[in-house]
């Protein structure tokens, strides 16, 4: 498969997300334990196998170096939280800061006011106008891609937003994660399927005291397709792969 | 091909994915896909590939970038056909 690259970042990006990084960097040994701390026993939320969950991210960030991308179904509007908090502790996430997944929150939403920039600001978060500027949008697709590129965790809904059925469908995965993908030569992409089991369809928090359940997985990647067709593929075979996560999910629960 | 052709051509596959089909009416080179048309923008590649196959050409990633308007739809078809 041939690798292409998003558009090239200038310096003053790769400044800008050396600086945001170190940034959250030396904010993470507070801020983490406290998002920890308010899901935990503010929400009282849980995750079944947490356990589990955080041993299988460790093995395969520690299974060899490269880059790691996280994909994930998407119901609510914490879930990148909610998913970050499940796959490692405070002290990992200190230890392997690298593994603490950028992300990219709609803008309009996450960083509407001052305070929401600083706090998404400190969470590696790069915020999107989804639909917006293209020009904007590939920037920050580039600076999320330079990161990965360079051995950062990011993590990407690939339906690219809260599923409108609550289920994943492949067919409406969006190809941009297909391209993020094919740009990065050796990425591994971790398939995450978590969900409360109060969760129906989409809603904006998870139900107070919810309960999460899920797994996690490589996905095994390949096309024979080009250009967009295989930016296309990619990002439905990782949607794919999510479907089947959630059949085993309802499975489990019956 | 000439270039009214592709553009009726451009017109017919867009048609579908238009949210906002009152702009269909008084559509033209200069009309923006996502902006006029409301065409959804993750649905964008699939107009592009709708294009690949109506027209037999193969399309670049970095091309979709360039697709804003009908016209620079249209330009990038009349330039792959040749």
């Amino acid at each position: 498969m041939a690798f292409r690259s998003i558009a090239p970042l200038s310096a003053g990006a790769r400044r800008r997300l050396v600086l945001q990084r170190e940034f959250s960097r030396l904010l993470s040994p507070l801020a983490v334990p406290l998002i920890g701390i308010a899901l935990r026993w503010v929400f009282g939320y849980r995750i079944e196998c947490l356990r589990d969950f955080r041993r299988e991210y460790r093995r395969i960030c520690l299974e060899r170096d490269g880059p790691v991308m996280i994909c994930a179904n998407h119901l609510t509007m914490i879930d990148s939280v909610v998913i970050a908090w499940a796959l490692g502790s405070p002290w990992w996430y200190f230890r392997h800061f690298r593994t603490l997944p950028w992300n990219i929150p709609e803008r309009s939403i996450f960083a509407a006011t001052p305070y929401m920039r600083f706090l998404i600001y400190a969470l590696k978060c790069l915020p999107v106008e989804r639909g917006g500027n293209r020009a904007e949008v590939n920037e920050v697709l580039a600076q999320l891609t330079h990161a990965v590129f360079n051995c950062e965790v990011a993590l990407i809904f690939p339906e690219a937003g809260r599923s409108r059925t609550g289920r994943v469908d492949p067919d409406t995965a969006a190809s941009g994660v297909g391209r993020i993908y094919r740009s990065i030569p050796d990425c591994r992409v971790v398939c995450v399927y978590l969900r409360g089991d109060h969760q129906d369809d989409y809603s904006d928090m998870p139900a107070r005291g919810e309960r999460f359940r899920g797994s996690v997985s490589v996905a095994e990647l390949k096309t024979d397709y080009r250009g967009l067709r295989a930016s296309r593929d990619i990002a439905r075979q990782i949607a794919q792969r999510l479907a089947e996560m959630e059949q085993e999910y309802f499975d489990d629960r019956e | 091909m000439d270039q009214t052709e592709i553009f009726e051509k451009v017109v017919k596959i867009l048609t579908p994915y238009v949210k906002n089909q009152k702009a269909l009416e008084g559509i033209s080179l200069a009309t923006h896909i996502l902006d006029d048309l409301k065409v959804n923008s993750a649905r964008l590649v699939d107009v592009v590939l709708e294009f690949e196959d109506a027209f037999d050409i193969e399309i670049d990633d970095d091309d979709v970038d360039k697709v804003e308007t009908v016209g620079n739809a249209v330009e990038l078809i009349e330039a792959k056909i040749g």
